[in-house]
């Protein structure tokens, strides 16, 4: 039978990128970055400083200098052909994590909404074996929000908590850690439109029988950049994200596109 | 007598549009033939106008227009619905292209002059 020859060629899979030699830390910092020039190079230098590991940012087609300032603050750099969204992003780093066999990811905004000295906190759950996915919730350290997006967010949590069978009181935080189980799930898919990278993926999680946790973290305000969405695409995108939630008991598992990593 | 002339003259309009698409590779011939039926379906329609009155008046409606109203809107939302799940794969697969081509290019490592970790980060 015809086979394709990335597949079965570890050599091959060295030459075309697949595997990077370099590596230092066992946990990998992943940062989605679209156009953050202005922020990245702090995000960077905090969570090297602060963790004392390596940081990738993924760079998810910016038209910016955001590549030259992350390789310039010491950080690893991958790069989108184009904008494919946060999800992809973190998908593009998992999928590098697991290529170089690094067993926990910490993921980072690149705006500076999280604080990396909180990282930490996120991370001992995952390394000492206890949680495969750790959420920073944002709420129990009284952050605040409108009145509508409080009572969205309520809804949110009430739904998918009962769903995963843990309470996720900040469903949307993309201040996340990831054990050697979550890296390996989401390597191979990850949703990738915006709201269900951080929702949907609560639910593929469970549906794995990951161990979800959630620790409160503390945040900034965005440093920098626009907030990602205006009231009406925000509405759309929300009901978008209760259809996928909706459907999802009912709905065929994701299939994995593209070529797969080794092992 | 002329609509039916009017409506002749379209339906061939569109076969000879489809048919230079093709010529000129613009146009996949799956959809070439989708809408060659359709302009076929306009001539046969045409021809057939009696039975379509027939057929209005079986199904209780007094126009045979109003059917083909009917009939034409559905067709087109048929149409786009399987244009939207076209679209829904291409997306997919474009996607699935560029993280793999991210991942072929590889990780760009720091160059050796970068700032060390220890930098004092001022927030």
């Amino acid at each position: 039978m015809w086979s394709h020859p990335r597949r079965n060629n570890p050599a091959a899979l060295v030459f075309a990128g697949y595997m990077e030699p370099l590596r230092r830390s066992d946990v990998l910092v992943l940062v989605p970055a679209l156009n953050e020039e202005a922020t990245v190079a702090a995000v960077v230098a905090g969570a090297r400083a602060r963790l004392d590991c390596d940081v990738l940012v993924i760079n998810d087609g910016s038209s910016d200098r955001t590549t030259d300032v992350a390789l310039a603050a010491g950080a690893m750099v991958i790069e989108h052909p184009f904008n494919l969204g946060v999800g992809a992003a973190i998908r593009t780093g998992l999928r590098v994590a697991a290529s170089q066999r690094r067993p926990y990811v910490l993921q980072l905004d690149a705006d500076g909404q999280h604080e990396p000295a909180e990282a930490q906190r996120l991370l001992d759950r995952v390394q000492s074996g206890d949680a495969d996915l750790v959420v920073g919730s944002r709420f129990q350290a009284g952050y605040r929000v409108s009145k509508v997006r409080g009572a969205m967010m309520s809804a949110l949590s009430r739904v998918i908590s009962k769903r995963v069978g843990v309470e996720v009181d900040d469903t949307t935080s993309g201040f996340r850690a990831f054990g050697p189980k979550a890296i390996a799930l989401f390597a191979r898919y990850y949703p990738t439109v915006y709201l269900s990278d951080t929702v949907e993926a609560l639910l593929l999680a469970s549906d794995a029988d990951l161990r979800v946790e959630v620790v409160p973290v503390q945040m900034h305000e965005r440093q920098g950049g626009e907030p990602s969405s205006r009231r009406l695409r925000s509405a759309l995108q929300l009901t978008r994200l209760w259809l996928v939630i909706l459907m999802h008991p009912v709905r065929r598992p994701p299939i994995q596109r593209g070529v797969p990593d080794v092992a | 007598m002329s609509l039916e002339v009017f409506v002749l003259v379209i339906a061939f309009a569109n076969i000879a549009v489809v048919l230079e698409f093709v010529r000129r590779r613009k146009l996949a011939e799956s959809f070439a033939l989708l809408w060659s039926c359709v302009a076929v379906g306009g001539i046969l329609l045409v021809l057939l106008r009696p039975l379509i009155d027939r057929f209005s008046h079986f199904v209780g409606v007094e126009e045979g227009t109003s059917v083909l109203f009917a009939l034409g809107i559905l067709f087109l939302i048929v149409v786009s619905m399987y244009l939207s799940v076209h679209i829904t794969a291409l997306e997919d697969k474009v996607e699935a292209l560029a993280e793999d081509l991210a991942m072929v290019k590889g990780v760009r490592n720091p160059p050796s002059d970068a700032a060390p970790p220890s930098e004092d980060v001022h927030q």
